[in-house]
């Protein structure tokens, strides 16, 4: 399938954030869990923040994916938290329950000072 | 076989899509162009937005295996305040439905149930109603989107009308 999703991974204290641009679906799989593989390489962080600020697209299988990280992070012990998510992607993470397993922020800013002040 | 009967209204458009991977963002695309200035508050032509999506994308790999020369059929209705999407394939009765039960994503994360799954939860949540019928080899998946506001005057991006 086509890519057409982008990630970059930095590290913070205690925490790795993927920033993702484009679209969240089956096109995503392999560049979602390369992110993921550097995200835990640096630092063994305690949490992942997926940053969706510049996603326009997330389809079923694009949620069947943030399981799939969601899942094999709390395998590791590892919080995700989210943000940068619109309105309506905000429903379909309530509608699915993901919000209940992922903090939502409004955004990437709100996220790194709520965990910088976790981490301090 | 179940049938339904075919809403009267106004077509607002009747397009196909090849039976190719990604092709449902031509046909979301294409079903909010046609009922921009319709009476769908943003909100809702999101929802509607993602079900033509999910729909569509079953429809190309469930219905019609992805075989690009099949098309997925799309005809968007307005019948009084209700918006009406159908997507067609030719799959005829297929498990477009994925699991009969609802996804679970506690038991997903677990690992007790498989983490795709969410095409029709999704589609089932996000409009007023939907209907599935199969006709010989023909799969309609038929959307309903109350707009609330009947009457508006299709004013802007109103897409290729005729009067059925």
């Amino acid at each position: 399938m086509k890519k057409t999703c982008e990630a970059n991974v930095r590290a913070l204290p205690g925490a790795a954030v993927i920033e993702l641009t484009g679209e969240v679906d089956g096109g995503a799989a392999g560049v979602l869990t390369a992110a993921y593989e550097r995200a835990i390489a640096d630092g063994d962080p305690g949490t992942v923040v997926l940053d969706f600020a510049h996603v326009g697209y997330i389809n079923s299988t694009g949620i069947a994916l943030i399981v799939s990280v969601l899942a094999r992070a709390r395998s590791q012990g590892r919080k995700v938290v989210a943000s940068g998510l619109s309105e309506h992607y905000r429903e379909i993470f309530d509608i699915t329950r993901l919000s209940d397993f992922i903090e939502l922020f409004g955004d990437l800013d709100a996220a790194v000072s709520q965990l910088t002040g976790l981490t301090d | 076989m179940t049938s339904v009967a075919q809403p009267d209204g106004r077509r607002l458009a009747v397009f196909a899509v090849a039976s190719e991977p990604g092709n449902e963002r031509m046909a979301l695309a294409r079903v909010a162009e046609a009922v921009a200035g319709h009476g769908l508050p943003a909100a809702r032509l999101e929802r509607l937005k993602t079900a033509v999506a999910e729909a569509t994308m079953n429809a190309i790999e469930h219905g019609n295996q992805g075989r690009p020369e099949i098309p997925v059929d799309v005809e968007v209705i307005e019948d009084g305040d209700d918006i009406v999407v159908t997507i067609s394939d030719l799959g005829g009765e297929h498990a477009s439905a994925g699991p009969v039960e609802d996804p679970d994503l506690a038991l997903k994360l677990e690992g007790e149930q498989r983490a795709r799954g969410w095409g029709l939860f999704l589609i089932r949540h996000m409009v007023d109603g939907m209907d599935v019928t199969t006709d010989g080899p023909r799969h309609t998946v038929r959307l309903t989107m109350r707009t609330g506001v009947p009457g508006v005057p299709a004013t802007e991006g109103g897409g290729h009308e005729e009067d059925l």
